[in-house]
């Protein structure tokens, strides 16, 4: 078996076994039915008291073929308001960037829980869409009413 | 704030020496210039057979017998105050070079070594040969050689760059007493500034290693091992005989995993200075003896070049020949800030002469600001604006622009059909009887269009002037590069022909290569007469430049005479070589001079 293939095997027998309260992760399947280990289907919840607490965010993963050399691709399907989240909804992070903090030892749970601390704790040195980045910098109570209604639109099952 | 007083107090004896000396340039000029125009007659001269022998050898016994004649004999007296100058003033400027860059500079310099050698005699023996102690050596000899121009520069090659990296490792090494390794890792982070990196590390040790990716404890002898129970965090793969390695920060991986982690950086990412730990947030470095545990040998040499190439770019007083496929590096210690004075062109062995500022090839006498300018100026179409400008208006009504092509002044307008009069853009209807006669031509609006239409065009025929012999000379320069394509045939065929031997043949190469530097020169020239402000300095500028145009542009006419003529042609074309050199000299010197001490005033702001 392939280094990503056996990679992702051990991915989701260790998630199954343990993973963070409120999340989800699980591989797609085909139109066979068949297990897509390179595309996951992911929740992150937001963090208890912060503003994104009660919300739900669905998130899909795609992995390349290069992984764990390379970083997986995280997109949040509806796009996200947020000001590290690009219009498309893939996310904007140092960790997932192979430039940058990707090392191949991240694992998928890791990951999830970077982007969760992510939400509430946005970094405003590498804008991703222009929406949400000018009202965190310019009207903070105007951002904060947005989260809450994207929030109230995600709500947790 | 510390740098007013202390530069006050070095510079203000060598200004007053600068005038005096600059003074004397003046005087000079003029002579030289007075003996040039009989000089110059020479060409002309030559057309009658019996006057113009007795000339060539004159003008010969003046260029190369120094002192039988008045022409050398000052031409002579000129390179003196030159050469004193130089001396005189180069160091006092480098002390306060030094002094401020222990205050202010972050970036390294070859002084800074020099200091340090000083301080500590044991490493002086292997330092001194091959870095800096050569380098001091060799300013004692060039610099009482080395014209105003001129700046001074060694050329390091691949080696020269390896062992230069490996002496200031060691010598890390050796006073902080870190394996190399490690050394060669806090170097790169400290960007080969010792002095810095090696105050920093007595004053905070750990956090040093920590920021610099080494942490506290150092690895004596890096070894895969055989884990019982180990299982990989990047394959999850185990087995109780699993090839294992981990740096000192105690991150495992199995070694397949670690290659194919290395191979990536180093291939696919051109990373080597600062690979980290596979490890998820740990930060400690790579160092090279863990690589060479793991990887194959040609990622070794991967890696060494790409090691190589970020010491290159770290250090401010190297830059890699920019000439194709040369792999020689030049280190000169002119810096950023001093751009404004000097045009540092080196010379790399590969022959390339470039300027170690902007590493453009050379642009003497014209500073890199300046050069940038101008080629930014002809390269954008702001010109062509000018053009339409001066040449054209736009109709009142809808705004096309209009080239009035002949003819009257009835204008009608090809798109709006709008009727108007050219002489004062009024509406051709009002101009009642005066018809094809604008008598409304003293009114206000009218004459301030004009001035403002005489005004752009002034600008543009200015810029023309300029341009179009800055490109004439690019232009001729192609032209005698073709022709120096085709001298080697010349010269064998001479040989054959009139019975010259190689070596007399070789004038032909020399006189190839002069006209090339001095076309070279004489093009940037143009660009840096356009942004100068005139004065009187300006005046003995365009005589200079005049002079070597006139000089160069006989040369090339008779570079050009078909073969068998050449052969007799052979003196003139030695002694209009050497003048051209000569030229040459005297123009950079005095541009150079001007340029050190501020003397120039230019009508841009840079």
């Amino acid at each position: 078996m392939s280094l990503c293939q056996n990679r992702l095997t051990e991915e989701r027998k260790q998630w199954r076994r343990d993973h963070p309260f409120g999340f989800y992760a699980k591989p797609y399947r085909t139109p066979q039915g068949a297990l897509d280990l390179k595309r996951w289907e992911c929740g992150i919840p937001g963090k208890a008291q912060t503003l994104w607490e009660g919300g739900l965010f669905k998130l899909d993963v795609t992995f390349p073929d290069e992984y764990p050399t390379k970083p997986p691709k995280c997109k949040f399907v509806p796009p996200l308001f947020h000001p590290n989240v690009y219009p498309s909804g893939t996310v904007c992070l140092s960790i997932l960037n192979e430039e940058e903090a990707w090392k191949p030892a991240i694992t998928i749970k890791q990951i999830l829980l970077g982007i969760q601390d992510l939400l509430n704790d946005p970094n405003p040195e590498s804008p991703a869409q222009a929406e949400a980045y000018n009202l965190f910098k310019k009207d903070k109570p105007a951002y904060e009413k947005r989260v809450r209604q994207v929030v109230r639109e995600n709500p947790v099952l | 704030m510390l740098e007013p007083p202390a530069s006050d107090a070095f510079t203000t004896p060598p200004l007053t020496r600068k005038r005096k000396a600059a003074e004397a340039t003046l005087v000079h000029n003029e002579t030289t210039a007075a003996t040039e125009a009989s000089v110059a007659l020479s060409p002309a001269a030559t057309g009658t057979p019996a006057s113009g022998n007795s000339t060539r050898k004159k003008l010969r016994s003046a260029e190369q017998d120094p002192g039988t004649d008045s022409t050398s004999g000052i031409s002579g007296s000129f390179s003196v105050p030159a050469r004193t100058k130089s001396t005189d003033l180069n160091t006092p400027v480098s002390t306060t070079m030094e002094s401020d860059e222990d205050f202010m500079s972050i970036g390294s310099s070859p002084d800074d070594f020099l200091d340090t050698q000083g301080s500590d005699v044991e490493s002086l023996d292997d330092f001194g040969d091959d870095f800096d102690g050569g380098f001091s050596k060799d300013k004692d000899i060039i610099a009482t050689k080395r014209k105003p121009y001129e700046v001074e520069s060694s050329v390091l090659s691949p080696e020269d760059i390896r062992q230069q990296q490996n002496v200031q490792i060691n010598e890390v090494s050796s006073i902080l007493k870190l394996p190399p390794e490690s050394s060669a890792i806090l170097l790169r982070y400290g960007r080969w500034n010792r002095e810095k990196l090696i105050d920093s590390y007595m004053d905070h040790p750990e956090t040093t290693l920590e920021e610099a990716g080494l942490g506290a404890n150092t690895q004596v002898n890096p070894r895969t091992e055989k884990i019982p129970g180990f299982v990989c965090d990047i394959c999850c793969e185990d087995g109780d005989d699993l090839e294992t390695y981990a740096m000192r920060c105690g991150h495992r991986f199995c070694v397949d995993c670690y290659r194919h982690y290395l191979r990536q950086k180093i291939r696919e990412e051109g990373e080597a200075a600062r690979i980290e730990c596979p490890g998820d947030t740990c930060n400690i470095i790579v160092d090279s003896k863990s690589l060479g545990l793991l990887v194959t040998d040609d990622l070794k040499d991967r890696y060494n070049a790409l090691l190589m190439r970020t010491y290159v770019d770290d250090r401010d007083n190297i830059k890699w020949c920019p000439a194709p496929n040369c792999e020689y590096a030049v280190e000169c210690p002119v810096k950023q800030r001093d751009l404004r004075r000097i045009v540092p062109t080196v010379q790399c062995d590969c022959k390339h002469y470039f300027c170690f500022g902007c590493t453009l090839s050379d642009h003497q006498p014209a500073p890199c600001v300046l050069v940038k300018m101008w080629l930014q100026k002809c390269e954008d179409d702001s010109e062509t604006a000018n053009w339409i400008s001066a040449n054209t208006k736009e109709c009142p009504r809808c705004h096309s622009t209009i080239e009035k092509n002949g003819g009257c002044n009835h204008m009608t307008c090809r798109k709006c059909k709008h009727e108007f009069c050219w002489m004062c853009m009024g509406l051709w209807s009002e101009h009642g009887t005066s018809w094809y006669n604008c008598n409304r031509y003293e009114e206000k609006s009218g004459s301030e269009a004009r001035t403002e239409q005489a005004k752009s065009r002034a600008s543009l025929e200015r810029y023309l002037h300029y341009y179009n012999r800055y490109a004439n000379h690019e232009q001729s320069a192609k032209l005698d590069k073709d022709l120096y394509l085709k001298t080697e045939k010349k010269m064998t065929s001479l040989q054959s022909q009139s019975g010259l031997s190689w070596i007399e043949v070789q004038f032909l190469d020399t006189a190839s290569q002069a006209l090339q530097q001095c076309r070279q020169t004489l093009k940037w020239t143009y660009a840096f007469a356009y942004y100068l402000a005139r004065n009187n300095l300006t005046e003995i500028f365009e005589d200079n430049q005049k002079d070597l145009e006139m000089a160069v542009e006989s040369l090339s006419e008779m570079f050009e005479k078909p073969v068998p003529e050449l052969a007799n042609l052979k003196v003139d074309i030695l002694d209009k070589t050497a003048y051209c050199n000569k030229r040459r000299v005297i123009l950079l010197s005095d541009t150079a001079e001007n340029l050190k001490n501020g003397e120039w005033t230019f009508n841009v702001d840079w």
